[in-house]
Protein backbone atom coordinates (compact mmCIF):
# COMPACT_ATOMS: atom_id res chain seq x y z
CA UNK A 1 0.00 0.00 0.00
CA UNK A 2 3.10 2.26 0.84
CA UNK A 3 4.23 1.62 -2.46
CA UNK A 4 0.95 2.01 -4.00
CA UNK A 5 0.65 5.84 -2.61
CA UNK A 6 4.31 7.12 -3.83
CA UNK A 7 4.28 10.42 -4.92
CA UNK A 8 4.49 9.95 -8.88
CA UNK A 9 1.82 6.90 -8.80
CA UNK A 10 -0.38 9.47 -7.04
CA UNK A 11 -0.32 12.56 -9.38
CA UNK A 12 -0.78 9.72 -12.10
CA UNK A 13 -4.32 8.96 -10.54
CA UNK A 14 -5.17 11.88 -9.57
CA UNK A 15 -4.78 13.61 -13.10
CA UNK A 16 -6.33 10.44 -14.71
CA UNK A 17 -9.61 10.95 -12.29
CA UNK A 18 -9.51 14.59 -13.47
CA UNK A 19 -9.51 14.21 -17.00
CA UNK A 20 -11.92 11.09 -16.79
CA UNK A 21 -14.51 13.36 -14.83
CA UNK A 22 -13.61 16.37 -16.96
CA UNK A 23 -14.41 14.37 -20.38
CA UNK A 24 -17.24 13.28 -18.65
CA UNK A 25 -19.07 16.55 -17.84
CA UNK A 26 -17.83 17.83 -20.83
CA UNK A 27 -19.30 15.25 -23.20
CA UNK A 28 -22.83 15.43 -21.20
CA UNK A 29 -23.23 19.51 -21.53
CA UNK A 30 -22.06 19.63 -25.34
CA UNK A 31 -24.71 16.81 -25.72
CA UNK A 32 -27.21 18.86 -24.56
CA UNK A 33 -26.07 21.97 -25.98
CA UNK A 34 -25.12 20.90 -29.84
CA UNK A 35 -27.45 19.76 -32.20
CA UNK A 36 -24.47 17.66 -33.55
CA UNK A 37 -21.18 15.85 -31.98
CA UNK A 38 -17.64 17.90 -32.95
CA UNK A 39 -17.24 16.53 -36.16
CA UNK A 40 -14.33 14.11 -35.04
CA UNK A 41 -16.84 11.75 -32.52
CA UNK A 42 -19.15 11.99 -35.52
CA UNK A 43 -16.51 10.61 -37.89
CA UNK A 44 -15.68 8.09 -35.30
CA UNK A 45 -19.21 6.72 -34.98
CA UNK A 46 -19.84 6.55 -38.76
CA UNK A 47 -16.63 4.23 -38.76
CA UNK A 48 -17.91 2.45 -36.48
CA UNK A 49 -21.53 1.79 -36.96
CA UNK A 50 -20.29 1.05 -40.71
CA UNK A 51 -17.94 -1.74 -38.94
CA UNK A 52 -20.81 -2.79 -36.24
CA UNK A 53 -23.12 -3.61 -39.46
CA UNK A 54 -20.88 -6.36 -40.35
CA UNK A 55 -21.53 -7.77 -36.83
CA UNK A 56 -25.03 -6.70 -36.34
CA UNK A 57 -26.48 -7.91 -39.60
CA UNK A 58 -25.36 -11.89 -39.48
CA UNK A 59 -26.97 -11.29 -35.74
CA UNK A 60 -29.82 -9.31 -36.60
CA UNK A 61 -30.81 -11.96 -39.03
CA UNK A 62 -30.91 -14.71 -37.01
CA UNK A 63 -33.20 -12.94 -34.87
CA UNK A 64 -35.04 -12.17 -37.65
CA UNK A 65 -35.34 -16.30 -38.99
CA UNK A 66 -36.21 -17.54 -35.16
CA UNK A 67 -38.89 -15.31 -34.74
CA UNK A 68 -40.76 -15.94 -37.95
CA UNK A 69 -40.38 -19.23 -37.06
CA UNK A 70 -42.00 -18.67 -33.52
CA UNK A 71 -44.76 -16.42 -35.37
CA UNK A 72 -45.86 -19.28 -37.59
CA UNK A 73 -47.48 -21.27 -34.96
CA UNK A 74 -49.14 -18.32 -34.23
CA UNK A 75 -50.23 -17.04 -37.63
CA UNK A 76 -53.73 -19.34 -38.03
CA UNK A 77 -55.33 -18.14 -34.67
CA UNK A 78 -54.07 -14.42 -35.04
CA UNK A 79 -55.01 -14.64 -38.81
CA UNK A 80 -58.91 -15.16 -38.10
CA UNK A 81 -58.92 -12.38 -35.41
CA UNK A 82 -57.09 -10.16 -37.68
CA UNK A 83 -59.39 -10.88 -40.48
CA UNK A 84 -62.32 -9.80 -38.42
CA UNK A 85 -60.45 -6.42 -37.98
CA UNK A 86 -59.58 -6.14 -41.71
CA UNK A 87 -63.09 -5.16 -42.52
CA UNK A 88 -63.63 -2.20 -39.75
CA UNK A 89 -59.72 -0.68 -40.61
CA UNK A 90 -61.18 -0.54 -44.36
CA UNK A 91 -63.96 1.59 -43.21
CA UNK A 92 -62.19 4.15 -40.82
CA UNK A 93 -59.36 4.20 -43.81
CA UNK A 94 -61.86 5.69 -46.25
CA UNK A 95 -63.30 7.98 -43.81
CA UNK A 96 -59.19 9.04 -42.63
CA UNK A 97 -59.26 9.89 -46.63
CA UNK A 98 -62.07 11.90 -46.49
CA UNK A 99 -61.43 13.90 -43.54
CA UNK A 100 -57.92 14.25 -44.29
CA UNK A 101 -59.41 15.96 -47.80
CA UNK A 102 -61.80 18.24 -46.03
CA UNK A 103 -59.20 18.82 -43.72
CA UNK A 104 -56.55 20.48 -46.62
CA UNK A 105 -59.57 22.22 -48.16
CA UNK A 106 -60.46 23.70 -44.85
CA UNK A 107 -56.96 24.49 -44.61
CA UNK A 108 -57.00 26.09 -47.81
CA UNK A 109 -59.90 28.16 -47.02
CA UNK A 110 -58.60 29.57 -44.15
CA UNK A 111 -54.68 29.92 -45.62
CA UNK A 112 -53.27 27.61 -43.21
CA UNK A 113 -50.67 26.06 -45.13
CA UNK A 114 -48.91 23.49 -42.67
CA UNK A 115 -50.36 23.18 -39.31
CA UNK A 116 -48.80 20.74 -36.57
CA UNK A 117 -50.39 17.38 -37.18
CA UNK A 118 -48.41 17.83 -40.46
CA UNK A 119 -44.90 15.49 -40.06
CA UNK A 120 -42.92 13.74 -43.05
CA UNK A 121 -41.34 9.73 -41.87
CA UNK A 122 -37.91 8.66 -41.75
CA UNK A 123 -38.42 4.97 -41.20
CA UNK A 124 -34.37 3.03 -40.14
CA UNK A 125 -33.97 -0.04 -38.40
CA UNK A 126 -32.06 -0.70 -35.20
CA UNK A 127 -28.20 -1.91 -35.23
CA UNK A 128 -27.60 -2.14 -31.59
CA UNK A 129 -28.64 -1.06 -27.97
CA UNK A 130 -26.34 0.21 -25.59
CA UNK A 131 -25.21 -2.62 -23.23
CA UNK A 132 -25.80 -0.83 -20.00
CA UNK A 133 -28.12 -0.81 -17.28
CA UNK A 134 -29.06 2.45 -16.89
CA UNK A 135 -28.53 4.58 -20.67
CA UNK A 136 -31.86 2.83 -22.48
CA UNK A 137 -30.38 4.43 -25.67
CA UNK A 138 -30.91 2.62 -29.17
CA UNK A 139 -28.58 3.02 -32.49
CA UNK A 140 -30.24 3.67 -35.58
CA UNK A 141 -28.60 3.48 -39.00
CA UNK A 142 -30.22 6.83 -39.98
CA UNK A 143 -28.24 10.12 -39.53
CA UNK A 144 -27.78 13.48 -41.17
CA UNK A 145 -27.60 12.71 -44.51
CA UNK A 146 -31.31 11.21 -44.12
CA UNK A 147 -32.48 13.83 -42.52
CA UNK A 148 -32.53 13.28 -38.96
CA UNK A 149 -31.93 16.02 -36.38
CA UNK A 150 -31.27 16.07 -32.90
CA UNK A 151 -34.78 15.45 -30.50
CA UNK A 152 -36.69 13.93 -33.31
CA UNK A 153 -39.39 12.16 -31.91
CA UNK A 154 -39.37 8.52 -32.62
CA UNK A 155 -42.36 5.85 -32.97
CA UNK A 156 -41.92 2.30 -33.19
CA UNK A 157 -45.44 -0.11 -33.54
CA UNK A 158 -48.02 1.49 -32.25
CA UNK A 159 -46.72 4.63 -30.89
CA UNK A 160 -43.75 7.43 -29.42
CA UNK A 161 -40.53 5.77 -27.86
CA UNK A 162 -38.23 8.58 -27.46
CA UNK A 163 -36.50 11.57 -29.18
CA UNK A 164 -33.27 11.51 -31.12
CA UNK A 165 -30.36 12.39 -28.67
CA UNK A 166 -27.21 12.56 -31.22
CA UNK A 167 -27.11 12.67 -34.57
CA UNK A 168 -23.90 11.16 -36.79
CA UNK A 169 -23.57 11.30 -40.55
CA UNK A 170 -24.98 8.07 -40.82
CA UNK A 171 -26.24 6.59 -37.49
CA UNK A 172 -27.90 8.33 -34.22
CA UNK A 173 -28.66 7.21 -31.16
CA UNK A 174 -32.15 7.45 -29.74
CA UNK A 175 -33.27 7.83 -25.92
CA UNK A 176 -36.03 5.77 -24.75
CA UNK A 177 -39.08 7.19 -22.71
CA UNK A 178 -37.69 4.27 -20.42
CA UNK A 179 -34.36 6.30 -19.86
CA UNK A 180 -34.69 8.27 -16.41
CA UNK A 181 -31.14 10.67 -16.82
CA UNK A 182 -32.39 14.28 -16.61
CA UNK A 183 -32.35 15.33 -20.32
CA UNK A 184 -35.09 12.57 -21.45
CA UNK A 185 -38.73 12.56 -20.92
CA UNK A 186 -39.47 15.72 -21.91
CA UNK A 187 -42.39 15.35 -24.18
CA UNK A 188 -45.27 18.05 -24.03
CA UNK A 189 -48.25 15.45 -24.46
CA UNK A 190 -52.15 16.25 -23.73
CA UNK A 191 -55.62 13.85 -23.06
CA UNK A 192 -58.76 14.35 -23.15
CA UNK A 193 -60.33 14.54 -19.83
CA UNK A 194 -63.92 14.40 -19.20
CA UNK A 195 -66.21 16.76 -21.28
CA UNK A 196 -63.77 17.62 -23.29
CA UNK A 197 -61.39 19.60 -21.64
CA UNK A 198 -57.73 19.21 -22.68
CA UNK A 199 -55.24 18.03 -19.43
CA UNK A 200 -52.12 19.38 -21.10
CA UNK A 201 -48.62 18.53 -19.27
CA UNK A 202 -45.30 17.25 -19.66
CA UNK A 203 -44.05 13.59 -19.46
CA UNK A 204 -41.65 13.68 -16.13
CA UNK A 205 -40.79 10.26 -15.47
CA UNK A 206 -40.56 6.54 -15.85
CA UNK A 207 -41.44 3.79 -13.32
CA UNK A 208 -39.21 1.16 -14.10
CA UNK A 209 -40.61 -1.37 -11.90
CA UNK A 210 -44.63 -1.03 -13.40
CA UNK A 211 -43.43 -0.02 -16.55
CA UNK A 212 -45.74 3.04 -16.44
CA UNK A 213 -44.84 6.81 -17.79
CA UNK A 214 -45.29 9.44 -15.15
CA UNK A 215 -47.05 12.99 -16.14
CA UNK A 216 -46.54 15.22 -12.96
CA UNK A 217 -47.62 18.36 -12.32
CA UNK A 218 -50.81 18.36 -13.36
CA UNK A 219 -52.97 21.12 -11.58
CA UNK A 220 -56.42 21.15 -13.68
CA UNK A 221 -59.54 19.87 -11.74
CA UNK A 222 -60.20 17.88 -15.09
CA UNK A 223 -61.23 14.41 -14.26
CA UNK A 224 -58.97 11.76 -16.49
CA UNK A 225 -60.40 8.51 -16.97
CA UNK A 226 -58.68 5.62 -16.72
CA UNK A 227 -58.10 4.31 -20.19
CA UNK A 228 -57.82 7.29 -22.05
CA UNK A 229 -56.05 7.67 -25.64
CA UNK A 230 -52.70 9.93 -24.16
CA UNK A 231 -50.91 12.06 -27.29
CA UNK A 232 -48.40 14.40 -28.05
CA UNK A 233 -49.72 17.80 -27.79
CA UNK A 234 -47.48 19.46 -30.21
CA UNK A 235 -46.68 22.38 -28.14
CA UNK A 236 -42.80 23.35 -28.00
CA UNK A 237 -42.40 23.37 -31.84
CA UNK A 238 -40.27 20.14 -32.32
CA UNK A 239 -42.33 17.06 -31.92
CA UNK A 240 -45.84 17.27 -34.17
CA UNK A 241 -49.24 16.73 -32.83
CA UNK A 242 -51.24 13.52 -32.02
CA UNK A 243 -48.49 10.97 -31.75
CA UNK A 244 -49.74 8.17 -29.85
CA UNK A 245 -48.23 7.80 -26.63
CA UNK A 246 -50.45 5.46 -24.65
CA UNK A 247 -53.34 4.92 -22.28
CA UNK A 248 -53.62 6.11 -19.06
CA UNK A 249 -53.55 3.22 -16.59
CA UNK A 250 -54.19 5.49 -13.30
CA UNK A 251 -54.34 8.58 -11.16
CA UNK A 252 -52.39 9.61 -8.25
CA UNK A 253 -51.32 12.54 -6.11
CA UNK A 254 -47.77 13.38 -6.06
CA UNK A 255 -45.51 13.90 -3.36
CA UNK A 256 -46.81 16.81 -1.70
CA UNK A 257 -50.32 16.35 -2.54
CA UNK A 258 -50.82 19.55 -4.20
CA UNK A 259 -51.45 18.49 -7.98
CA UNK A 260 -52.18 15.17 -9.97
CA UNK A 261 -49.93 12.57 -10.97
CA UNK A 262 -51.11 10.51 -13.89
CA UNK A 263 -49.63 7.11 -14.80
CA UNK A 264 -49.72 6.36 -18.79
CA UNK A 265 -49.30 2.75 -19.94
CA UNK A 266 -46.91 3.19 -23.15
CA UNK A 267 -48.43 1.69 -26.48
CA UNK A 268 -44.88 0.16 -27.46
CA UNK A 269 -43.22 -2.61 -25.37
CA UNK A 270 -39.74 -0.91 -25.35
CA UNK A 271 -37.64 -3.91 -25.64
CA UNK A 272 -38.93 -5.53 -28.33
CA UNK A 273 -37.67 -2.88 -31.22
CA UNK A 274 -36.59 -3.46 -34.71
CA UNK A 275 -37.76 -0.68 -36.99
CA UNK A 276 -38.23 2.53 -35.78
CA UNK A 277 -39.78 5.78 -37.61
CA UNK A 278 -38.41 9.51 -36.99
CA UNK A 279 -40.72 11.93 -37.36
CA UNK A 280 -39.76 15.25 -39.07
CA UNK A 281 -42.13 18.25 -38.48
CA UNK A 282 -43.14 19.87 -41.48
CA UNK A 283 -44.14 23.57 -40.77
CA UNK A 284 -40.61 23.47 -38.90
CA UNK A 285 -38.61 25.05 -41.57
CA UNK B 1 6.76 -11.75 -29.30
CA UNK B 2 3.07 -10.68 -29.98
CA UNK B 3 3.96 -9.45 -32.80
CA UNK B 4 5.02 -12.98 -34.41
CA UNK B 5 1.49 -15.09 -33.24
CA UNK B 6 -1.35 -15.46 -34.47
CA UNK B 7 -2.55 -13.62 -31.54
CA UNK B 8 -1.85 -10.79 -33.54
CA UNK B 9 -4.90 -11.17 -35.82
CA UNK B 10 -7.13 -13.38 -33.19
CA UNK B 11 -7.17 -10.71 -30.53
CA UNK B 12 -7.77 -7.62 -31.85
CA UNK B 13 -11.04 -10.12 -34.02
CA UNK B 14 -12.18 -11.20 -30.93
CA UNK B 15 -12.52 -7.86 -29.26
CA UNK B 16 -14.36 -6.29 -31.82
CA UNK B 17 -17.06 -9.27 -32.14
CA UNK B 18 -17.28 -8.92 -28.37
CA UNK B 19 -17.51 -5.19 -28.76
CA UNK B 20 -20.41 -5.40 -31.27
CA UNK B 21 -22.14 -8.57 -29.92
CA UNK B 22 -22.36 -6.68 -26.60
CA UNK B 23 -24.87 -4.28 -28.89
CA UNK B 24 -26.61 -6.73 -30.50
CA UNK B 25 -27.24 -9.51 -27.76
CA UNK B 26 -28.44 -6.04 -25.66
CA UNK B 27 -30.79 -5.50 -28.75
CA UNK B 28 -32.03 -9.27 -29.03
CA UNK B 29 -32.25 -10.38 -25.81
CA UNK B 30 -34.08 -7.03 -24.37
CA UNK B 31 -36.71 -8.38 -23.68
CA UNK B 32 -34.95 -11.31 -21.27
CA UNK B 33 -31.95 -8.32 -20.00
CA UNK B 34 -34.23 -5.15 -19.16
CA UNK B 35 -37.32 -7.08 -17.99
CA UNK B 36 -38.76 -4.94 -15.07
CA UNK B 37 -37.23 -4.10 -13.05
CA UNK B 38 -33.99 -5.56 -13.81
CA UNK B 39 -31.38 -4.63 -15.86
CA UNK B 40 -28.41 -6.42 -17.13
CA UNK B 41 -25.56 -5.13 -19.08
CA UNK B 42 -24.01 -7.49 -21.07
CA UNK B 43 -19.74 -7.21 -20.76
CA UNK B 44 -18.42 -9.76 -23.47
CA UNK B 45 -15.66 -7.12 -23.64
CA UNK B 46 -14.30 -7.16 -20.28
CA UNK B 47 -14.87 -11.13 -20.23
CA UNK B 48 -12.47 -11.13 -23.99
CA UNK B 49 -10.19 -8.65 -22.17
CA UNK B 50 -9.87 -11.07 -18.70
CA UNK B 51 -10.17 -14.27 -20.38
CA UNK B 52 -7.44 -13.13 -22.68
CA UNK B 53 -4.96 -12.50 -20.09
CA UNK B 54 -5.52 -16.09 -18.57
CA UNK B 55 -5.07 -17.68 -21.17
CA UNK B 56 -2.11 -15.68 -23.33
CA UNK B 57 0.60 -17.99 -21.49
CA UNK B 58 4.06 -16.57 -22.46
CA UNK B 59 2.95 -14.39 -24.99
CA UNK B 60 2.13 -10.38 -23.92
CA UNK B 61 -0.69 -9.08 -25.28
CA UNK B 62 -0.70 -5.46 -25.09
CA UNK B 63 -3.85 -5.79 -23.65
CA UNK B 64 -3.96 -2.37 -21.75
CA UNK B 65 -3.98 -0.20 -24.83
CA UNK B 66 -6.21 -2.57 -26.43
CA UNK B 67 -8.42 -1.84 -23.59
CA UNK B 68 -7.97 1.72 -23.56
CA UNK B 69 -9.00 1.17 -27.68
CA UNK B 70 -12.26 -0.82 -26.56
CA UNK B 71 -13.26 1.46 -24.38
CA UNK B 72 -13.02 4.96 -26.47
CA UNK B 73 -15.12 3.03 -29.24
CA UNK B 74 -17.79 1.71 -26.08
CA UNK B 75 -17.65 5.74 -25.27
CA UNK B 76 -18.18 7.07 -28.45
CA UNK B 77 -20.56 4.73 -30.08
CA UNK B 78 -22.71 3.14 -27.26
CA UNK B 79 -23.00 5.48 -24.65
CA UNK B 80 -22.50 8.92 -26.12
CA UNK B 81 -20.59 10.28 -22.81
CA UNK B 82 -16.90 10.05 -23.36
CA UNK B 83 -14.39 9.55 -20.68
CA UNK B 84 -15.82 6.42 -18.57
CA UNK B 85 -15.14 3.07 -20.55
CA UNK B 86 -11.61 4.70 -21.47
CA UNK B 87 -10.35 4.83 -18.11
CA UNK B 88 -12.16 1.33 -16.64
CA UNK B 89 -11.52 -1.52 -18.93
CA UNK B 90 -7.71 -0.47 -18.67
CA UNK B 91 -8.41 -0.46 -14.87
CA UNK B 92 -9.52 -3.85 -14.81
CA UNK B 93 -6.66 -5.25 -16.25
CA UNK B 94 -4.41 -3.66 -13.70
CA UNK B 95 -6.95 -5.13 -10.95
CA UNK B 96 -6.98 -8.73 -12.17
CA UNK B 97 -3.26 -8.41 -12.70
CA UNK B 98 -3.26 -7.45 -9.22
CA UNK B 99 -5.43 -10.36 -8.10
CA UNK B 100 -3.59 -12.96 -10.20
CA UNK B 101 -0.35 -12.52 -8.17
CA UNK B 102 -2.63 -13.37 -4.97
CA UNK B 103 -4.41 -16.45 -6.47
CA UNK B 104 -3.52 -19.50 -7.75
CA UNK B 105 -4.61 -19.95 -11.15
CA UNK B 106 -7.30 -22.70 -11.29
CA UNK B 107 -10.67 -22.72 -12.84
CA UNK B 108 -12.72 -21.49 -9.44
CA UNK B 109 -10.22 -18.62 -8.61
CA UNK B 110 -10.32 -17.31 -12.61
CA UNK B 111 -14.30 -16.80 -11.96
CA UNK B 112 -13.90 -15.30 -8.47
CA UNK B 113 -11.51 -12.49 -10.09
CA UNK B 114 -13.68 -12.24 -12.64
CA UNK B 115 -16.64 -11.53 -10.03
CA UNK B 116 -14.48 -8.96 -8.31
CA UNK B 117 -13.91 -7.52 -11.59
CA UNK B 118 -17.07 -7.07 -12.24
CA UNK B 119 -18.16 -5.29 -9.01
CA UNK B 120 -15.52 -3.01 -8.94
CA UNK B 121 -16.42 -1.94 -12.98
CA UNK B 122 -20.48 -1.57 -12.13
CA UNK B 123 -20.08 0.15 -8.89
CA UNK B 124 -17.68 2.53 -10.58
CA UNK B 125 -19.35 2.93 -13.53
CA UNK B 126 -22.53 3.66 -11.31
CA UNK B 127 -20.74 5.60 -9.04
CA UNK B 128 -19.36 8.09 -12.09
CA UNK B 129 -22.78 8.27 -13.61
CA UNK B 130 -24.15 9.39 -9.98
CA UNK B 131 -22.01 12.17 -10.07
CA UNK B 132 -22.19 13.76 -13.54
CA UNK B 133 -26.10 12.97 -13.08
CA UNK B 134 -26.95 10.19 -15.70
CA UNK B 135 -28.70 8.11 -12.81
CA UNK B 136 -30.77 8.92 -10.00
CA UNK B 137 -31.10 5.14 -9.00
CA UNK B 138 -30.45 4.63 -4.86
CA UNK B 139 -27.65 2.23 -4.13
CA UNK B 140 -29.89 -0.30 -2.83
CA UNK B 141 -31.99 -0.23 -6.24
CA UNK B 142 -29.08 -0.74 -7.93
CA UNK B 143 -27.45 -3.33 -5.80
CA UNK B 144 -30.77 -5.62 -6.34
CA UNK B 145 -31.92 -4.44 -9.55
CA UNK B 146 -28.61 -4.16 -11.60
CA UNK B 147 -25.68 -5.54 -10.21
CA UNK B 148 -27.13 -8.88 -9.03
CA UNK B 149 -28.40 -9.37 -12.55
CA UNK B 150 -25.09 -8.31 -14.37
CA UNK B 151 -23.24 -10.31 -12.31
CA UNK B 152 -25.15 -13.37 -13.10
CA UNK B 153 -25.77 -12.76 -16.56
CA UNK B 154 -21.98 -12.43 -17.08
CA UNK B 155 -20.84 -15.58 -15.03
CA UNK B 156 -23.02 -17.50 -16.92
CA UNK B 157 -20.94 -15.67 -20.07
CA UNK B 158 -17.85 -16.87 -18.21
CA UNK B 159 -19.06 -20.64 -18.33
CA UNK B 160 -20.08 -20.87 -21.60
CA UNK B 161 -17.59 -19.07 -23.08
CA UNK B 162 -14.45 -20.19 -21.33
CA UNK B 163 -13.95 -23.61 -23.08
CA UNK B 164 -14.53 -22.35 -26.27
CA UNK B 165 -12.49 -19.51 -26.21
CA UNK B 166 -9.59 -21.46 -24.39
CA UNK B 167 -9.61 -23.86 -27.24
CA UNK B 168 -9.48 -20.82 -29.85
CA UNK B 169 -6.26 -19.59 -27.63
CA UNK B 170 -5.02 -23.22 -27.40
CA UNK B 171 -4.93 -23.18 -31.81
CA UNK B 172 -3.12 -19.74 -32.41
CA UNK B 173 -0.78 -20.49 -30.06
CA UNK B 174 -0.15 -24.13 -31.02
CA UNK B 175 0.22 -23.40 -34.81
CA UNK B 176 2.65 -21.00 -33.63
CA UNK B 177 5.04 -23.64 -31.98
CA UNK B 178 4.94 -25.82 -34.87
CA UNK B 179 6.17 -23.01 -37.24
Amino acid sequence: MHKFFSNRRLVITVVILIVCFGLMAGSVVLRNRRNTPPLIQQFGNDVVGFADAVVAYPVNAVQGGMDSVSELVNTYQENRELKQQVNELAQTKVRDQTLAKENRQLKRELKLNRSLTDYRTITASVMARTPSTWQQQLIINKGQTSGVKKNMPVMSGAGLIGRVAEVNKTNSKVELLSDTSESANRFAISIEGENGKMVNGVITGYDSSANLLEMGQVTTKAKVKKGTKVTTSGMGGITPKGLYVGKVAGVGKDDYGLSQKLYIKPATNFNDINIVTVAELDSGE
Amino acid sequence: MYRLSRLKYVFPLGLFVALFLDGSFSKIFAPLMFSYPYSMSSQLVMLWLVLSFFLEENIHIPLVWFAVLAGAVADLYYSGILGLFIFLYPLIILLTRALDRLLDRNFLNMILIFFIDLVVFESLNYLAYRIIGVIHQGFGDFLVDSLAPTLALNLVYFVIFFWPVSRIYHWALSKRRRA
